[in-house]
């Protein structure tokens, strides 16, 4: 048994290091990091993925494309400092004859370069998300080029990727996954959770059960308790209904009901199940006066479990207080 | 014969059975407490009362309304002489157009929304690039694809037309002399581009600001008219009657039992109602809901960049030509912003969906039953985050929903 699992568990180690290094040297600018395809742009990075949307939806893809169609190019930011640098992105065909071994030093070379482009966006400063669409009008060997610069220091950072469109191999995707397989089924067997998770079912199930009864449990309260405050809330217009924009009163008291004056209040909040925040900014817009603060700008956009989350800043440091809304 | 009796009474059991089953099987449950108060939360009947709008003086003047349903059918606002507001917004189709994106002067950038309802909503347009119906008003105005105009000119056609200019001076103040060419340059073309800008900053600010308080208050009187559109009740608000009266013969008459479960999954196991809630179906808030980018173009960013246009349009809720002493914009000055906005635009209403389509805000779907193989599917955004999670419906129960939504489909018209 443990010669076996030594003999697979190595195999599986070399098959993935072979991958990975060629990953890492023949793609320039764009490796696969866990399930996310990233573009690094220098220490730039960037989540980078590409659609075909004619031609295959919403399927994303790396890099090699599979056919000669539009091509959305999309780059979405890891690192904050792109936000305000601008970005320029080329696409060639590939005239250094390297292939996927081209890096940034074969593209400099280049002696024609503006002949070879067959894409260039100049730059721009996308704040939010870097996107370009292309059509490409014929098959072959292309490589990506993205620089970005630094506004301060004018200094460009560049990304190289070359790729293939219209490839007909199905390259190493179904060996990186099957390795990917074989590597966490070796490790459910090893560690015995795969034995525990048949054996152990009935009783996750139960607790699955339970923790949903909880969520599902209505919230009637008006106040939280953290950390030795209590913070309670009205709504002068009514209680909080959708769809419309209303102000609330905070009243916050320690637990032994002294009003907590001059407190800094931050609130956030959102549908923990749904993933989502609130739909506004609310903020606290005036102390009314014996631990009473005007929270302003408060909007629920759906009915459901809501968990508003208080943060009262104080000398003696701050708490977070969440208080449960089933609207 | 005893064999006989068997066989006989083995057979009425048997069809007892079965009328049974299938009686069970098409009548649908009836709703518990909790389903009724969110059916009656969408039906018509929970329409609030239309809240004042304090930027617009003249929002619930009728003689405003009047004016400004004359300027909504008028094509010579326009650069071409040739488009008016009603040729997107069609009345006969409920205010849009049955294309997937407007076709005015050239081609909009998005699908022609309805207006019926927009009234109650804080933001107008996918991307919520206004937030009043006159600042939004004015903006087709001068879009070069749309009427493809400008300012002056709009303001020198209510000018030198007689009735125009007498009911403009009866709900605002007397029309400025624009007469000079000089000072207020004759120009047709839209607002739009270097040629534009070179006019308009050749203008002195305050004959600019002449300008622009003579269009908001057009603005203001075609919003007048528009809300005014209201929507009317469908054979679904006449269902969620019949219920709460506990009227089954007029449930009966509303809502076939395959509606009836379509709306079934609309307030429970397609969770619809996360986003299409209240009696005009729509939180008018911006949700990613992952559709595919339309054919040669980008992602579209909505909602992202849409908040930042808002923000700084002088015709918004806090700038110059609101008429709210107090300015009052609560939605204006707690907007959320960042990048969980990327991608997201406004979720629209759903009555009379069936016969406002292409769908989605480049009209990328042309059928009902693609936008719901969509939602079933929920697919991963291309920019941005897909809010909704696939629904794994079976073919029968997307039938279902789809006969649901042609229940709230209304007379043309406003009431």
């Amino acid at each position: 048994m443990t010669t076996e699992w030594t003999t697979i568990r190595l195999i599986v180690f070399l098959t993935l290091s072979v991958l990975f290094a060629q990953n890492a040297t023949a793609h320039g600018g764009v490796v696969q990091e866990d399930d996310l395809c990233v573009i690094k742009v220098s220490y730039l990075r960037a989540h980078f993925k590409v659609y075909q949307p004619r031609a295959s939806g919403h399927e994303q893809f790396c890099e090699d494309l599979p056919v000669a169609s539009e091509s959305v190019f999309v780059m979405e930011y890891l690192h904050d400092a792109l936000v305000t640098m601008p970005i320029d992105f080329r696409i060639i065909r590939d005239v250094t004859g390297k292939g996927r071994f081209a890096r940034l030093e074969d593209v400099e070379q280049i002696e024609d370069l503006d002949g070879a482009t067959v894409f260039y966006q100049p730059a721009t400063t996308e704040p939010d998300v870097f996107t370009v669409v292309h059509e490409f009008g014929e098959e072959g060997d292309f490589i990506g080029i993205v620089s970005a610069m630094q506004p301060d220091t004018r200094k460009i950072y560049a990304a190289v990727f070359p790729f293939e469109v219209g490839f007909t191999g199905v390259g190493y995707w179904p060996f990186f996954i099957g390795a990917l397989v074989l590597l966490q089924l070796q490790y459910l067997l090893m560690s015995g959770r795969l034995k525990r998770w048949f054996g152990g079912r009935g009783s996750t199930g139960v607790a699955g059960l339970c923790l949903c009864l909880l969520l599902l449990v209505p919230t009637g309260e008006t106040y939280a308790d953290a950390g030795g405050l209590r913070v309670t809330y009205s709504t002068p217009a009514g209680p909080p209904t959708v769809n419309r924009i209303h102000s609330w009163v905070l009243h916050v008291e320690s637990a032994e009901g002294v009003p907590i004056e001059n407190a800094e209040i931050i609130v956030r909040g959102g549908m923990p199940e749904h993933d989502h925040g609130l739909p506004t900014h609310p903020r606290v817009t005036e102390e009314l006066g014996g631990g009473d603060y005007r929270l302003d700008g408060m909007r629920f956009h759906m009915r459901g479990y809501w968990e508003i989350e208080v943060t009262v800043v104080t000398e003696e440091g701050s708490t977070v207080v969440v208080i449960p809304l089933q609207l | 014969m005893r064999s006989t009796l068997v066989l006989v009474v083995a057979l009425a059991a048997a069809t007892a059975f079965t009328a049974w089953w299938l009686l069970r099987s098409t009548e649908p449950p009836a709703w518990n407490d909790a389903e009724i108060v969110v059916l009656q939360s969408l039906a018509l009947e929970s329409l609030p009362l239309l809240p004042p709008d304090p930027s617009n003086a003249v929002a619930d003047e009728p003689l405003a309304a009047d004016f400004g349903a004359e300027l909504f059918f008028d094509a010579r606002l326009s650069g071409n002489g040739g488009i008016s507001c009603a040729t997107c917004h069609q009345p006969v189709r409920h205010f849009t157009d049955g294309l997937p994106k407007g076709q005015a002067i050239g081609t909009s950038k998005r699908n022609t929304p309805s207006i019926i309802g927009t009234a109650y909503s804080p933001w107008l347009y996918w991307d919520g690039r206004r937030d009043s119906q006159w600042s939004q008003a004015l903006s087709p105005l001068e879009d070069p694809n749309e009427q493809g105009t400008n300012r002056i000119h709009i303001v020198r056609i209510v000018a030198r037309n007689p009735s125009y200019r007498s009911q403009y001076e009866a709900l605002f103040e007397p029309l400025p002399d624009i007469a000079d060419k000089a000072r207020f340059p004759d120009v047709r073309e839209a607002a739009h581009g270097p040629d534009w800008e070179a006019v308009w900053s050749s203008m002195t600010p305050d004959d600019r600001a002449v300008i622009n308080r003579a269009f908001a208050n057009i603005g203001k009187a075609i919003a007048a008219f528009e809300r005014t559109l209201m929507p009317r009740a469908s054979r679904f608000d006449h269902y969620v009657d019949a219920v709460i009266n506990g009227d089954l013969q007029a449930q009966e008459t509303a809502l076939t039992d395959e509606e009836i479960r379509g709306l079934r999954l609309f307030i429970g196991e397609a969770s619809c109602t996360q986003c299409h809630n209240g009696p005009l179906f729509t939180n008018n808030e911006f949700h990613n809901t992952g559709v595919l980018s339309a054919e040669g173009e980008l992602p579209d960013k909505g909602r992202v960049v849409g908040v930042r246009e808002v923000l700084e349009n002088p015709f918004n809720c806090l700038g110059d030509f609101s008429d709210d002493p107090e300015r009052f914009c609560p939605e204006l000055e707690f907007v959320r912003t960042g990048t969980s906005l990327i991608g997201t635009v406004r979720t629209p209403s759903l009555r009379n969906v069936e016969h406002t389509a292409p769908y989605m805000h480049k009209g990328q779907l042309a059928t009902l039953a693609e936008a719901l193989a969509h939602y079933n599917r929920a697919p991963d955004a291309m920019i941005g985050h897909n809010e909704a999670k696939p629904l794994n419906l079976n073919g029968r129960q997307l039938r279902q929903l789809e006969a649901f939504l042609r229940t709230l489909s209304s007379p043309i018209g406003s009431e």
